[in-house]
């Protein structure tokens, strides 16, 4: 495993920026376990101080520390976003693999359910969901509800994928030799659907952190639990654009920004990796 | 009750396999409209221990639908609709389609199966060493290192070497692949082989190279095969007996020798004429016109439209296959056939 991650960041210029894009990203996030004061804490310091050698990214007009703030608030955003992409991709890759390889009358009752998924709005249900939860509602919650409406997509995906590999030699061979459906479905087909899942779940993380920070920034969430919409929400109630606390803007967008990169650059050099045959071209091979 | 009974020298000279009345035809039903594909219809053929069985026959004859419904290995919308496959393992008798658990236990230890495009059959994501690991293991009751080692031992007997294992089938040759195929369907040295167009897709080298392979490891083992292949020069190299197929139907079987020099059905007869002979320049002549549709098959016996042969009884009777000669043949006419 090591030496394929060196070799990765050999040969891939890709994967090299986005590795350390993301992984620079995860250190300051990591760095929020030993921040100076608690996250949740407000009028502690003196607010609205531009950045400076004391406090390197300014300070809040809440009076919070913007650099301890956003290191938090990566945290929680990443949290919720891996949360939603983990139980959405367990369901995409049952349900599209099952009913790929099914097909027939389990097929057409599973894409009937994603079908009409699919046609749901998302933020909508979201908002309802919020009010009617109120006052229980928690990140948990909302990450649970945001995975089961964004697995659709994928789960259709990784079904056309199945699909096809259904009536490939190897897979005749593997049902005649005895294998059965479950060993079929995750030793012979789930190393094949693995870059598909791969380069799903890159897109549904993004996904995830976008819907959070949408959210956050209407308001729809803890709003005391930093997140990285939840800091562009406190931002807007106190006007900083208008009183020209830009920083408190610019560094979460900031951070933000080159997460996505980061993450965006993975999901398409991961693939070189899982795809053998992509990859020894890539390695001249 | 009768496995019990058996002696030894019974078990021996008792057929492999039994095929009995066999039909099987595709049954679909689209938005209402009923459609029956009669591809196996009405076959009973022997098969007996230590024999190389080909079955021959043109494009959408059945020969693969045959086959398939041999290994137990269809899939609606093919169905089984009459009659009885039956294997004789080890002195017991295995109804393919009564005992689908014992069938299951059987596959690949018993009875093993190269498929159509074998050269596919290796997972392209996987090295090819899974493979193995996954169709023989759990038939082989070995533990691991002694599986190993006897991969190995059989990976060179074959003639390849072992360092394959660690390879995507990507990185290996077509030949090499197919060699692993038949490598894959013989390591548990099953007694019966179903071998689907084993060298179809390789040229005229290799494909020797592997017919070599396959009668080798045959005789080694003692196994029966029986194979489908459009090319009668394979027939000749390798099989015992063949059996001709036509339009779902089996019209003639026997030795090869005798069936390439005494062909007794009109159809036989006009597939040998077709082989190019050396030194003989004349043009081959074709059969006018084409398979029938066996969804709508001709009455009486299929080939009358085709047949040069053809009488009345032909188009009303569906000649019955009876023994004649070495062979056995169906045809009204069969004493009438002359190898042109």
């Amino acid at each position: 495993m090591f030496k394929v991650l060196i070799d990765l960041l050999r040969y891939n210029r890709e994967f090299a920026i986005g590795f350390v894009l993301t992984a620079g990203i995860f250190l300051f996030a990591l760095a929020h376990f030993w921040a100076p004061l608690p996250d949740t804490a407000i009028y502690l310091l003196p607010p609205d101080m531009p950045p400076s050698t004391e406090y390197w990214f300014g300070t809040t007009s809440r009076g919070q520390d913007v650099l301890w703030q956003m290191s938090s608030a990566i945290w929680n955003t990443m949290l919720f976003g891996l949360t939603v992409t983990i139980i959405s991709r367990i369901l995409a890759v049952a349900v599209g693999m099952v009913s790929g390889y099914l097909g027939g009358r389990w097929d057409q009752a599973m894409m009937t359910i994603n079908d009409t998924m699919i046609a749901l709005p998302n933020i909508p249900i979201l908002l309802l969901v919020y009010f009617v939860m109120r006052d229980s509602m928690s990140w948990p919650i909302l990450a649970l509800t945001a995975a089961l409406l964004g697995w659709n997509y994928d789960a259709r995906l990784i079904r056309s994928v199945t699909l096809s590999l259904r009536n490939r030699e190897f897979t005749r061979h593997a049902v005649f030799a005895g294998m059965s459906v479950p060993q079929i479905l995750v030793r012979q087909h789930l190393p094949y659907v693995m870059p598909v899942i791969f380069f799903t779940a890159m897109n549904n993380l993004i996904w995830a952190i976008g819907l959070e920070v949408t959210l956050s920034v209407l308001g729809f969430s803890d709003i005391n639990r930093p997140t990285i919409g939840g800091m562009i929400y406190w931002a807007n109630q106190h006007q900083a654009i208008i009183a020209g606390i830009w920083w408190w803007i610019a560094f979460p967008i900031g951070a933000i920004v080159l997460l996505f990169l980061g993450l965006f650059l993975l999901a398409i050099s991961v693939n070189e990796y899982i795809d053998p045959r992509s990859r020894l071209s890539r390695m001249g091979a | 009750m009768l496995d019990a009974l058996a002696t030894p020298s019974e078990t021996r000279t008792r057929p492999i396999l039994e095929v009995k009345g066999l039909k099987a035809y595709y049954q679909m039903n689209y938005f209402g409209v009923q459609r029956e594909v009669r591809a196996v219809d009405d076959v009973t053929m022997t098969i007996s221990r230590g024999e190389i069985y080909g079955i021959a026959g043109e494009s959408s004859s059945g020969k693969s639908s045959l086959i398939k419904t041999i290994a137990g290995a269809i899939r609606p919308p093919l169905r089984v609709v009459e009659g009885s496959v039956k294997f004789d393992f080890g002195g017991k008798t295995l109804d393919v389609y009564a005992d689908p658990a014992r069938m299951k236990a059987a596959r690949w230890q018993h009875l093993s199966y190269i498929m159509q495009g074998s050269m596919n059959v290796l997972n392209p994501v996987r090295k090819v060493k899974h493979a193995f690991h996954d169709f023989a293991y759990k038939h082989m009751s070995l533990g691991e290192g002694d599986f190993r080692q006897r991969l190995v031992s059989h990976l060179e007997r074959i003639g390849l070497d072992p360092r394959v294992l660690e390879s995507y089938p990507h990185q290996l040759s077509g030949g090499m692949r197919q060699r692993l195929t038949i490598a894959l369907a013989t390591v548990c040295e099953p007694e019966f082989i179903i071998a689907d167009e084993p060298t179809t897709a390789l040229d005229v080298l290799v494909q020797q190279d592997v017919l070599a392979l396959i009668k080798d490891v045959q005789r080694r083992m003692g196994s029966s095969i029986i194979f489908v292949t459009h090319d009668m020069t394979v027939h000749a190299a390798i099989a015992d007996r063949i059996g001709i197929v036509y339009a779902g139907r089996l019209v003639e079987e026997g030795p090869t020798l005798d069936v390439f020099q005494q062909p007794q059905h009109p159809y036989t007869a006009h597939l040998i004429a077709s082989l190019p002979r050396i030194g003989d320049l004349r043009k081959r002549k074709a059969l006018p016109g084409k398979p029938p549709n066996l969804s709508e098959p001709p009455s009486g016996c299929r080939f009358h439209p085709r047949c040069p042969l053809a009488i009345d009884i032909c188009k009303t009777e569906n000649p019955p296959l009876e023994t004649r000669g070495t062979g056995r043949v169906a045809c009204w006419r069969a004493g009438e056939v002359e190898a042109a």
